[in-house]
């Protein structure tokens, strides 16, 4: 079984050398570029950090449905509809009840779009990854639209919506040159370190990862595992729906259609890579956003971008057949 | 019929590691008849069949077909050689058709010719004055048509012996007789039968000869013209120990749980409880014997809350219970050793820690202190490294003792046990038995299903048996009493 999981090292590895040297670029010139592209300057870090919030929170809303079972595809669809719902109203609204009461709706809009799968998987027995597929489909198409149209931005050519005011945003921190925190990533550590004081310390908690582990003897035990899963879901899509307001409210200051580069997907890797333990979260949203924002750098050099795809693809493969092997094993 | 028996086992004897399963059983079945195969379960009847069936090698012994001494190595020696089985639980694949179902396993190569398969289909349908509907799928037949479309399975592979497990354990009475009848057609075209059953109504009204298997060893054979039930009763459990108890029964006090005509639904709908009735005081320990299937199981998912009655009332401490929730029942007192450990009562890839606290998690007393585990992991001595260890990693039976151990932590006022003791060895069954004795002296109460009676015997203050969705009370002074249990268990 170890000699697989050496060969299986020894393949990533060759596979990413090839990849880098049939583009003429040495690994270690790209690790160099990946490095300096994300972390190598106040500004870099900055844009990196702008990544890891979403990533960091939506990593959370998938996470805590898959302690409760649930394979929650749909973070994208929800993260897209709360991005939108949060703009819309913190434009209405302004100032600092701008943006809070946007982070709510934003949540309100996620936790609304996932109920349907959890519906569908608890009372009618489909399974919820095919639905919350479907979902995604739908909120993409469904916020193309409404931007094309209604919400279309008066001032703007293409489909977006109009900027937010300055004073409706979430606002950064610390700021320091060009090092920015914003308020936004230090919710989504709260929000971390809270989530997994609930998953490992309470009663609700508790009940939540048996259901997830053995909805049986959850039930046996007087777990109420139908409630449990629909709250787990309402919960994974409101942080969704709260992932994407805060990347619209912090960051982008307006909603458009291809908003997200895919953060809702690249989440269900974080969740993954971090493993059994919630804390599991920050490293791999890190490894996930540092990887993402230092390939913009290799692209100048001349290595196709899509090789962090595979680098992190082959990451999740490899981890997820090291901890399968635990589980096999009984470490 | 012809002079040699249809198959002819002599001196069987299989063991799986330091348990001996069959000893030297012997079993003779005549050519063109019904055999029956009876005895409790884990009398070896299973192991035997499995033997017949070249799914388990013999450690001795030597098996004749028609006079011919063979061996197989495998599986599909004895296929070949016609011996085909319709286990307990049906391999019918519901969304196959009927037609796909029959040829599953048997297809007679890399192309179907579905009009040609269905034509052979209904030739031997027909033999059996059996009709089906071949494009229908599977899933629209019932229980009997199930049977019936494995038995057919058997005749399309020219089966000559057929072996059925508990054939009616789901069949209506008429669907039985309509079974057997359509055995005694088969039979007469020239096939052997061995049914394995616990009725004996069915036993002495359809077949021709019958084998008593206990303990894993034959008890005796003959033919069903020269018994009765109440010979074959005594038989299949054991010439009674009938001496007076030594144990002073404690005088029992308030009634904790009753149940009065209490029906409730099995997995395929049709009624697994038939009106129970079923009176338990404070102080008591009561067994449930009774052969697997009988109804235990849907009974303790009623009393557990996890299953709810068509009909009947269910009281606990004196109040209508039928609606309280498995949190309630939990917190009132009511423990659970569940029939199924991996599926129903442990969370496998979870630590003892986190197992010890399960279905305690919103009980008033709650503990979640490393040492509520320690204890637990003491009280009948589970082996383990520690309460961090994941509890898949302990062997069943460690498993056993601390799922025990925590069914009677907290104060239990009511412990359901099923099969408390299963893969334990006399000393640990002693252990547990005492443990709960001990609670019921206290004031608690125990209801505790075994299918192996001695233990309830033993054990118990006073044994009821349950018998085909319906629990029989002996009479007072014949509530430890073994052939009368093995008469209620067994005859309807």
């Amino acid at each position: 079984m170890s000699g697989r999981l050496i060969a299986l090292a020894f393949g990533i590895f060759v596979l990413i050398a090839a990849a880098l040297v049939s583009t003429q670029v040495s690994p270690v010139t790209a690790g160099k570029l990946l490095f300096e592209g994300s972390l190598g300057s106040p500004e870099r870090i900055s844009q990196t950090l702008v990544l890891v919030t979403p990533l960091l929170i939506a990593g959370i809303a998938v996470f805590v449905a898959l302690q409760a079972g649930l394979f929650n595809i749909g973070a994208e669809g929800q993260l897209l509809l709360g991005a939108m719902c949060g703009v819309v109203v913190a434009q209405k609204v302004p100032g600092f009840f701008g943006w809070v009461l946007g982070a709510i709706v934003g949540m309100a809009a996620g936790a609304a779009w996932a109920y349907p799968a959890v519906w569908i998987k608890v009372w009618r027995g489909g399974h919820e990854v095919i639905s919350t597929i479907m979902l995604n489909n739908i909120a993409l198409l469904l916020c193309g639209a409404l931007v094309r149209g209604p919400l279309k931005g008066t001032q703007s050519e293409s489909a977006t919506t109009d900027p937010l005011p300055a004073g409706s945003m979430v606002p950064n921190l610390l700021q320091s040159g060009d090092l920015r925190i914003n308020l936004a990533l230090v919710v989504g550590l709260v929000l971390l370190f809270g989530v997994a004081r609930f998953l490992l310390r309470s009663v609700g908690g508790f009940e939540l990862r048996a259901t997830g582990a053995n909805p049986t003897a959850a039930a046996f035990a007087g777990v109420e595992t139908k409630r449990v899963m629909v709250r787990a879901m309402l919960v994974s899509g409101a942080l969704a729906g709260l992932a994407g307001a805060f990347q619209a409210l912090a960051y982008e200051g307006r909603f458009y259609p291809d908003f997200s580069p895919g953060y809702g997907f690249d989440a269900l890797g974080v969740a993954l890579l971090a493993g059994s333990s919630p804390y599991g979260l920050l490293p791999a949203a890190l490894v996930f956003g540092i990887l993402s924002s230092g390939s913009a750098l290799l692209t100048i050099e001349g290595v196709p971008k899509g090789i962090v795809g595979i680098l992190l693809g082959l990451l999740i493969a490899f981890f997820a057949a090291v901890r399968y092997r635990e589980v096999r094993s009984g470490g | 019929m012809s002079a040699e028996a249809a198959v002819r086992m002599t001196g069987i004897t299989k063991r799986f590691g330091a348990f001996t399963a069959l000893e030297g059983v012997d079993l003779v079945v005549r050519n063109q008849t019904i055999h029956a195969v009876v005895g409790e379960n884990g009398a070896g009847k299973t192991t035997l069949m499995k033997v017949l069936q070249g799914l388990h090698a013999a450690d001795a012994g030597t098996l004749e077909l028609d006079g011919k001494t063979v061996s197989f190595r495998r599986a599909e020696d004895a296929y070949r050689s016609g011996i085909g089985m319709v286990s307990q639980h049906y391999s019918i694949i519901p969304e196959l058709t009927c037609l796909q179902n029959l040829m599953l396993g048997s297809e007679p190569g890399p192309l179907l010719d579905q009009s040609q398969a269905k034509e052979r289909a209904t030739r031997v349908a027909s033999e059996l004055g059996l009709s089906f509907d071949w494009d229908a799928l599977a899933e629209t037949l019932g229980p009997a048509g199930s049977q019936k479309l494995e038995i057919l399975k058997l005749l399309w592979r020219e089966s000559r012996i057929m072996i059925l497990d508990e054939p009616t354990a789901m069949l209506s009475p008429a669907d039985s007789d309509a079974l057997y009848a359509n055995l005694k057609g088969l039979v007469e075209r020239g096939a052997t039968v061995i049914v394995v059953t616990h009725r004996l109504p069915e036993v002495l009204e359809y077949c021709d000869d019958v084998t008593v298997l206990r303990g894993g060893k034959k008890i005796a054979a003959m033919a069903t013209s020269e018994t009765d039930a109440a010979t074959l009763a005594n038989l299949i459990v054991g010439r009674a120990l009938d001496g007076p108890s030594d144990q002073t029964r404690p005088e029992p006090g308030e009634v904790v749980l009753e149940l009065k005509g209490v029906r409730v639904l099995g997995d395929r709908g049709d009624e697994a409880l038939r009106g129970v009735d079923l009176t338990v005081r404070a102080g008591e320990m009561v067994g449930l014997a009774g052969v697997d299937g009988s109804g235990q199981r849907e009974l303790f998912r009623l009393l557990w809350g996890v299953a709810r009655p068509v009909g009947g009332t269910l009281t606990l401490f004196g109040q209508d219970a039928s609606n309280w929730s498995v949190r309630e029942r939990i917190a009132r007192g009511l423990r659970l050793v569940a029939e199924d450990r991996l599926h129903e009562g442990v969370v496998e890839s979870w630590s003892l820690h986190l197992n010890g606290q399960l279905g305690f998690q919103r009980h008033p007393d709650r503990e979640d202190s490393p040492q509520f585990t320690e204890e637990l992991i003491q009280r009948f001595r589970t082996k383990a490294r520690g309460i961090g260890d994941r509890i898949a990693s302990l062997s069943g039976g460690n498993q056993q003792r601390f799922v025990v151990a925590r069914a009677l932590a907290l104060d239990p006022e009511l412990i359901l046990a099923f099969q408390p003791t299963r893969g334990l060895d006399i000393a640990a069954t002693e252990e547990i038995f005492a443990a709960m004795r001990a609670h019921c002296a206290a004031g608690a109460a125990a209801l505790v299903v075994s299918f192996d009676l001695d233990d309830l015997i033993d054990h118990c203050d006073r044994v009821v048996a349950m018998n085909r969705g319906r629990i029989h009370t002996p009479a007072v002074e014949l509530g430890r009493d073994r052939a009368e249990l093995g008469r209620l268990m067994v005859t309807t």
